[in-house]
C-alpha cells in the first residue's frame, strides 16, 4: 500500500512524476517518491555564478520573505503541512498530538526578530551582508565577508524542527541548498519549499533550493552529486552508520560538517533532597528531560547521576527519587510525552532482566510499557546504557563527581545539571571530557537554535570566509623591497 | 507395538519421562519420536507442572516472578508464557562485578538463577572468569557454559554436569540413529574419532562442547580428538572483547582498563595467533594421513564447515572421511556469504553421503534434528512455543503460524527451562510429516530476527569466536601493556 507521495521540490518546480516506490521505517506501509536518477543532474546549480542573484537580495528582503513563509506555515490553514502531518503519522515513531504540535511550532522560527538574533548572533549581520573592514598592526587593510555556500543537508528526522532550521539557515547564509529529505519526515522540508513557492514564486530564495528523497547510500546518486563540481559542503546530521557513509564523499573541495550521533546525561547535586518540595521539582524537571518527544532525540535525559551518596541513606534516597520521577513521567502532557508507539523490545527485556536482579537494581514501571525507572543500587550505569529509549531512564547514585566525569566522553552532548552551583562548578571541567552544552535541569530538550551546536558553530561552518587585503606599499613592507634581516 | 509400550509407561511413570527422558524412550530415537502427540502433550502438561514447583521452590528469580505475577501452578501450556525468561536473566549481572573481581556476588546473583545451593562455593583470591567457573566445577554440581556478546556482558548459563551427559547420550542417539529402525549396539556405541575444527578448549559456550565430546564419543581418548587450533580460548579475554566492542561503540576506547593478568599474558597470546597458520597446516596434514577413510564425527557451524572445506580442497583435499562419519552442522548464516553449493563443496571436501543440521539454542537441552524433509522436530521434552515477536504473547496451537520461538524444556534441571529466542520459526501444527516422525516440527529457513531486520545482533555467534580473538588479541598489540 502506497500511503503517501514524497515530491521532488526543484527550485521552485514541483515534480511527482517517475514515481518508484520505497519501504517506510515503521511497519509494512510504502511511499512513492520521483525516480532521482533521472532528475540528479537537475539538482544541483548549473553554474557558480548562478548565485549571483542572492547578492542582490537586501537582508531586509530576506527577512520579509522569512516572515511572509513563517506567517503562511499556519498549520490550521497550510494544506502542505497538513499533508506533511499525514505522512508522518506513517512515517514516524511519535504519537498523533505530538506530531501535530511540532508543526505548529514551526512558523514562529521564521519570525523577523527571531531571524536576525539567529543571523546575528551566529554570524553577524555586517559580515553577511557586506566587507567588514580590520586594520592588522603591519598596516594592511583586511575585509572580510561571509558568503554561502553550495550545501547538501542530510537532515535528522526526529522532528520537523531540523528541516525548519536547516532552510532558515541556508537563506540567511545566502547559500544554494539540496535537502535529501529524512525517510522518518518526509514531507516536512517539502511542504516549506512549497510554502515558499507559494509566498515568494520565482524568487532568488525558492530557486537556490531543492527537496528530494532518495534512500541514503543509493550510491548512482550519491556519486554523481556529491562532487565538489556541484556542492562544496555536505551538512550530515543523523546516525554513526549514515554520518560514516558520507565521509566517503569527502574530498578536497567538498566539506563535511557533521552533526552526529550524541548521548546526553544528567547530573543531579545532594541540594536536590533539601526538602519534599525541592525534591519533587528536581523529579519533574529530570522527568521532563527524558520524557519529552518520547525520548528521541539526542538531548533527551537517559543515565541520571545523582550525588546522593552510595550508603544506605543515598540508596535510598536515590530510590525515592525515582519514584518521583516516575510519577512524574507520567504525569506529563500527552502533547509532550507519551507511552512509545514502538518500544525496543531488547530493551525491555534488559529492563525485565534487572527487575529480577534486585541486588543491584530496583525497575521502578515498565509493566504497561508506559517506560521506566531503573535505579541502580550502587555506583554504576546499567550495561545496556546505550540503548536506553521510549521513557526508560537509569538513576546512578554516586559518592562524588569523579564518577561522573568518568561517563562523559566526546558522543556527550548535553549535560542537564542542577542546581546552578553545581553547574558553575563543573563547566570549566565537563568540557574537557567531551561535554557540549551544559544546561539547567529541565531544559535538555529545549534547544536555543542562537548558539553553537555539538561544539562547533554550524552557520558559520556553511559560509565561507573570504578576506580581500589592501596593501599600501608605503605601509606595509612589499616582499620586492626585502632586504636580509 | 511402540505405541503400546509407551501408553504403559505413560501411566506409570511421569517421573521417568521427565528425570530420565532416554531410559523412558529406550535410547530409541524411533520411540522419542513415535509417541502420540495427545499422549506426549498429557506427559508434557504433566512434567511441566511438576517441573515449575520443583524450580519454583529452587529458584529464586523464577520464585519471584511467579510471585509478582501471581502464578502458582501451571496447568495448560500457554500459563508458562508469562514466565519465559529472555536471554538477558542470564546477564542481568553488573559487568562491574567482574571488573573488580567480585565472584562472591557473582556467585550470589548466580545462585539465585540456579536450583543449586552455591552458598558455601569458595571464590577467595579468584582471578577471573575461567577461575571462577573452574572452581564451580569443583565444588557445585554445575558445569557452567557462557557466551559472548557486544553489550560489554557475557551470558552465564548454570548448566549441570548431568545435563552434559546427557546431551552427549541425545547426540550419539540423534547422530548414529535412523528414525524407524530400533538402535543396535554399533549405534548406541559408535567408535568415531572426533573432528573439531575449532579451539580444542575454552569455557566459551560451544567450546565447552568441545570437553563434552571427549567424555561422551572418545571415552576421554585425547588421541581420537582433533582440533583445529590445539589451544584454549581464554574467557576472561573474549569478555575482553566484549568490552572492548562496547566501548568502542561508545567512544571510550581510551578509557578501556586491561585486567593486569590478562595484559601479563599478552606476549602468549600473540605467540598463540602467530601460530595459527602452522596450526592449520599441521590439522590438515593430521586429517589427512591419520584420519583418511575413517568414520569420524565432525561438528561445526556452516561458516566454519565451509572454511575448512575451502582451505581444504585449495591444498587438493577432498573425500577425506568414510561416507558414514556423522557430519553435524547449523548456526545462523548471519554476515556470512556462502555461495549457494557451499554444502556441495563440504561433502566434496568431507567425502560423506549425508550432513546432518540441528537447531536449538544453549539455553535449551539439546538440538532438534533435521528430517529428510529439512524439518526440525521437536524433542519430546521439548514444549515448543510461537509468540507474537513483539508482544510475546502465544499464537494459537494450530494451523501454520510464524513468529518468535520459545519452549518450555522440561530435562533442563539447573535452570528454568522456560526461554524465549531471538529467532522467527514457523510451526504448521496440523502437520504429520511425511518423513514419518510424528512430533511438531520447525519448517526450515529459520532467521534471527536482528538478522531480517539488518540491525547489529548483541550477540557474537560462534562463528565468529576466530575472528573475535583475533581482534582482541589485535588490540593490546596496539596498546602499550
Amino acid at each position: 500500500m502506497i500511503a503517501y507521495t514524497v515530491p521532488l521540490f526543484l527550485r521552485g518546480r514541483v515534480v511527482t512524476e517517475d514515481l518508484v516506490p520505497f519501504d517506510t521505517r515503521v511497519g509494512a506501509a510504502q511511499f512513492q517518491a520521483p525516480d532521482i536518477s533521472k532528475y540528479v543532474e537537475q539538482l544541483p546549480l548549473k553554474s557558480p555564478a548562478a548565485m549571483r542573484d542572492l547578492y542582490e537580495l537586501s537582508f531586509g528582503e530576506i527577512l520579509d520573505v522569512l516572515q511572509a513563509l513563517g506567517n503562511a506555515l499556519d498549520f490550521d490553514t497550510n494544506t502542505h503541512l497538513q499533508e506533511a502531518y499525514e505522512a508522518s503519522l506513517v512515517a514516524n515513531v511519535l504519537p498523533a498530538e505530538m506530531l501535530q504540535n511540532s508543526y505548529r511550532v514551526l512558523g514562529p522560527l521564521f519570525s523577523r526578530d527571531n531571524v536576525t538574533e539567529i543571523a546575528d548572533t551566529q554570524v553577524g549581520l555586517d559580515y553577511l551582508n557586506g566587507w567588514v573592514p580590520h586594520k592588522l598592526r603591519d598596516g594592511r587593510e583586511l575585509r572580510v565577508r561571509a558568503f554561502g555556500s553550495r550545501v547538501l543537508h542530510i537532515p535528522a528526522g526526529n522532528g520537523g524542527l531540523v528541516s525548519a532550521v536547516t532552510i532558515l539557515r541556508s537563506v540567511i547564509t545566502r547559500s544554494d541548498v539540496i535537502i535529501k529529505a529524512p525517510s522518518n519526515d518526509p514531507l516536512t522540508a517539502v511542504a516549506i519549499a512549497r510554502t515558499l513557492a507559494d509566498v515568494a514564486p520565482n524568487h532568488p530564495i525558492t530557486k537556490h533550493l531543492a527537496v528530494g528523497y532518495w534512500k541514503g547510500g543509493d550510491l548512482a546518486v550519491e556519486e554523481t552529486l556529491y562532487q565538489p563540481q556541484h556542492i562544496e559542503k555536505i551538512v550530515a546530521w543523523g546516525g554513526l552508520a549514515s554520518v560514516k557513509h558520507v565521509t566517503r564523499y569527502i574530498q578536497p573541495g567538498l566539506e563535511l560538517i557533521a552533526l552526529d550521533p550524541k548521548r546526553s546525561a544528567t547530573i543531579i547535586g545532594h541540594q536536590a533532597f533539601g526538602d519534599e518540595a525541592t525534591t519533587r521539582e528536581v523529579a519533574r524537571r529530570a522527568a521532563t528531560d527524558i520524557g519529552v518527544a518520547n525520548q528521541e532525540g539526542c538531548a533527551n535525559a537517559r543515565v541520571i547521576y545523582v550525588l546522593s551518596g552510595t550508603d544506605a541513606d543515598g540508596i535510598a534516597k536515590a530510590n525515592r527519587l525515582g519514584e518521583l520521577i516516575y510519577q512524574e513521567l507520567m504525569a506529563l502532557p500527552a502533547v509532550v510525552s507519551t507511552p512509545p508507539r514502538y518500544p525496543n523490545r531488547e530493551l525491555l527485556d534488559h529492563v525485565e532482566a534487572s527487575r529480577m536482579t534486585e541486588d543491584f537494581y530496583r525497575v521502578i514501571g515498565g509493566e504497561h510499557r508506559e517506560g521506566a525507572i531503573v535505579v541502580s543500587q550502587f555506583d554504576e550505569a546499567v550495561d545496556y546504557s546505550p540503548m536506553l529509549s521510549g521513557r526508560v531512564a537509569n538513576i546512578v547514585p554516586v559518592d562524588n563527581i569523579d564518577k561522573v566525569t568518568a561517563a562523559v566522553n566526546a558522543y556527550t552532548q548535553t549535560i542537564g545539571i542542577y542546581p546552578e552551583s553545581l553547574k558553575r562548578r563543573l563547566r570549566d571541567t565537563l568540557p574537557l571530557f567531551g561535554a557540549q552544552r551544559l544546561t539547567s535541569l529541565g531544559y535538555a530538550c529545549n534547544v536555543a537554535i542562537a548558539a553553537p551546536q555539538d561544539a562547533i558553530e554550524p552557520i558559520r561552518r556553511m559560509c565561507k570566509w573570504v578576506v580581500d587585503e589592501e596593501c599600501d606599499a608605503s605601509v606595509v613592507i612589499p616582499l620586492w623591497k626585502l632586504t636580509p634581516a | 507395538m511402540t505405541r503400546m509400550t509407551v501408553t504403559e509407561k505413560t501411566a506409570r511413570s511421569v517421573t521417568e519421562f521427565m528425570d530420565d527422558p532416554i531410559s523412558f524412550f529406550g535410547q530409541s530415537y524411533t520411540q522419542m519420536h513415535s509417541i502420540s502427540r495427545a499422549e506426549l502433550q498429557a506427559l508434557q502438561r504433566q512434567a511441566m507442572g511438576i517441573r515449575f514447583q520443583q524450580h519454583r521452590e529452587s529458584i529464586e528469580m523464577l520464585r519471584k516472578l511467579a510471585d509478582r505475577l501471581g502464578i502458582t501452578a501451571l496447568n495448560d501450556f500457554n500459563d508458562v508464557v508469562p514466565l519465559f525468561f529472555s536471554h538477558t536473566a542470564f546477564k542481568s549481572y553488573p559487568a562491574a562485578l567482574v571488573d573488580k573481581k567480585r565472584f562472591d556476588l557473582m556467585t550470589k546473583w548466580l545462585d539465585k538463577l540456579t536450583s543449586y545451593d552455591l552458598s558455601d562455593v569458595d571464590t577467595a583470591g579468584c582471578t577471573g572468569i575461567d577461575d571462577w567457573i573452574d572452581r564451580l566445577d569443583e565444588q557445585t554440581p554445575l558445569e557452567v557454559i557462557t557466551s559472548s556478546g557486544t553489550t560489554g556482558t557475557i551470558s552465564i548459563l548454570p548448566k549441570d554436569k548431568c545435563g552434559a551427559r546427557d546431551g552427549m547420550t541425545l547426540w550419539k542417539i540423534c547422530l548414529f540413529q535412523t528414525f524407524g529402525q530400533e538402535p543396535t549396539e554399533r549405534e548406541l556405541n559408535p567408535s568415531v574419532d572426533v573432528v573439531w575444527p575449532n579451539f580444542a578448549n575454552g569455557k566459551l559456550g560451544h567450546l565447552r562442547i568441545a570437553n563434552m565430546i571427549k567424555g561422551g564419543f572418545t571415552g576421554g581418548d585425547e588421541s581420537k580428538f582433533h582440533a583445529l587450533y590445539p589451544f584454549a580460548v581464554d574467557t576472561d579475554l573474549m569478555f575482553l572483547a566484549s568490552k572492548m566492542r562496547a566501548a568502542a561503540s561508545r567512544g571510550e576506547l581510551d578509557r578501556l582498563q586491561i585486567d593486569p593478568a590478562l595484559a601479563a599474558r599478552k606476549d602468549e597470546f600473540i605467540a598463540m595467533q602467530a601460530r595459527q597458520p602452522q596450526d592449520m597446516d599441521a590439522f590438515f596434514s593430521r586429517i589427512t594421513e591419520q584420519l583418511r577413510g575413517k568414520r569420524v564425527f565432525m561438528l561445526g557451524t556452516y561458516h566454519l564447515m565451509y572454511d575448512i572445506a575451502k582451505a581444504g580442497l585449495d591444498r587438493g583435499v577432498r573425500n577425506v572421511f568414510a561416507a558414514d562419519s556423522a557430519i553435524l552442522t547449523g548456526g545462523g548464516m548471519k554476515g556470512v556469504a556462502l555461495p549457494d553449493d557451499f554444502m556441495d563443496i563440504i561433502k566434496d571436501f568431507l567425502g560423506v553421503d549425508r550432513i546432518q543440521v540441528g537447531y536449538g539454542f544453549s539455553e535449551s537441552s539439546t538440538f532438534h534434528w533435521g528430517c529428510s524433509e529439512g524439518r526440525y522436530h521437536v524433542a519430546p521434552w521439548v514444549i515448543p512455543f510461537v509468540l507474537d515477536p513483539e508482544t510475546s504473547e502465544p499464537l494459537p496451537r494450530t494451523g501454520v503460524q510464524t513468529g518468535r520461538a520459545a519452549v518450555y524444556d522440561i530435562l533442563l534441571r539447573a535452570h528454568w527451562g522456560g526461554v524465549i529466542s531471538g529467532d522467527e520459526v514457523t510451526i504448521n501444527w496440523d502437520l504429520q510429516c511425511p518423513c514419518g516422525q510424528a512430533s511438531v516440527a520447525f519448517e526450515p529457513g529459520i532467521m534471527r530476527y536482528s538478522e531480517k531486520q539488518g540491525v547489529e545482533d548483541d550477540r557474537i555467534t560462534c562463528a565468529a569466536t576466530h575472528e573475535v580473538h583475533n581482534e582482541v588479541v589485535d588490540f593490546m598489540k596496539g596498546v602499550d601493556l
